[in-house]
């Protein structure tokens, strides 16, 4: 069991640098021996992560995502609000029309930052759109029964100069990524993380999920590193969603708004 | 030339933008106006800052238009920030207009009257 008294994520935010007073209490490999991804990381602005169509051009068919015809369905489905299938009004897109989480791995799609703090124990990211995060524990396996969340439950360990993520647990709530690549609870996202020069982060993916896609498939995506230091708030509400809606395509909100909006 | 509208309908090469809503779902983007205007709203705001302005076209007559810009936190990477605009403040402001017209549009360029130039909120 992990030691979350010595490690809260929000402890951490606060004493970056100090962490030797915990390490003692830690199973895992220090922080100094492990390979350094920290920093605030951005990412290049893409609407798919199917490598030979990044721009979302021709979703459903790009030759190298295997859909299964249950998969397929659901992507000819899809309304997203970019590419040939776009509908802002009739936008099917979960992260739009509820203003839901992006979850997991479309958060880090979104062209905003994330920072990545590390810990004997674990390797968080923290993204600056909604303030949501990430724990990839180090060293111990997937609970028993994994729980469905909306960034699934993330394990990982030190491989060289790769950390090695195994994810699994995700609701089925989600988009893998704007242009509506679908899963089911049953998606198992692999990946190898990378920083293969020292302003450039690599997310190498396999996702894996039958009922979806007949074989895995890989996906990446790459981050260059911010030294400014900032990382703002970006709070994004239903208030908000329906507040555009009303002011850019004259929609009357369903429920009411946040007053001053 | 001031207070007058521009129409430039210029074809625009496709380029990688990234806007939260506003895609080719909602504006023309093969279309871009040009129009010297009067801001009257700078509403700082999730999920994309809105301005508000009038403009006159070329007969005179004063049109609204409410345009979108990006995130927040696109629009301080881009030197922007909440009191970058005041109501009164007059503009020469470029966009894509909405598909259906409506008066709305996506900000592609602002200069101030001092000649300042907000960057760009999209990738271009």
């Amino acid at each position: 069991m992990r030691n979350r008294s010595c490690w809260s994520p929000l402890w951490l935010l606060g004493i970056l640098g100090s962490i030797s007073g915990c390490s003692a209490k830690t199973a895992g490999k220090p922080v100094s021996q492990a390979p350094d991804l920290s920093g605030i990381w951005q990412g290049v602005a893409i609407q798919s992560l199917s490598p030979s169509d990044p721009m979302a051009k021709k979703p459903g068919a790009e030759g190298d995502i295997p859909y299964t015809p249950w998969g397929l369905a659901q992507m000819k489905a899809a309304r997203p609000v970019y590419g040939p299938n776009a509908s802002l009004e009739k936008t099917t897109d979960p992260a739009l029309k509820y203003a839901d989480p992006d979850g997991y791995p479309r958060a880090s799609i979104h062209p905003m930052r994330f920072k990545i703090v590390q810990t004997p124990d674990s390797v968080y990211q923290f993204w600056e759109y909604n303030k949501s995060w990430r724990e990839i524990s180090l060293n111990r396996p997937h609970s028993e029964v994994p729980d469905l969340t909306w960034f699934g439950e993330s394990v990982g360990k030190w491989e060289g100069d790769t950390l090695v993520v195994d994810s699994v647990g995700f609701n089925a709530s989600t988009w893998l990524d704007p242009i509506g690549h679908p899963h089911t609870e049953d998606l198992h996202i692999t990946e190898r993380i990378r920083r293969t020069d020292p302003e450039t982060l690599v997310f190498n993916f396999t996702f894996d999920d039958p009922k979806a896609y007949t074989k895995p498939w890989d996906g990446h995506l790459t981050f260059k590193l911010k030294t400014d230091g900032v990382m703002t708030e970006t709070i994004y509400t239903i208030s908000d969603e329906l507040s555009f809606r009303q002011r850019f395509l004259n929609e009357k909100p369903p429920i009411p708004i946040r007053p001053g909006l | 030339m001031k207070g007058k509208a521009l129409a430039l309908g210029l074809l625009l090469t496709a380029a990688p933008l990234f806007a939260h809503h506003g895609g080719t779902s909602l504006y023309d983007i093969s279309k871009q106006i040009t129009v010297d205007a009067t801001v009257t709203e700078y509403v700082w705001t999730n999920p994309h800052v809105e301005i508000g302005l009038d403009a006159k076209d070329e007969k005179g007559n004063v049109k609204h238009w409410l345009l979108e810009a990006s995130s927040p936190p696109v629009m301080v990477s881009r030197g922007w920030n909440r009191k970058s605009l005041q109501v009164g403040d007059p503009i020469k402001v470029t966009f894509n207009p909405a598909q259906r017209g409506a008066g709305v549009g996506r900000l592609i360029k602002l200069i101030k009257a001092n000649g300042e130039e907000l960057g760009r909120t999209l990738a271009q």
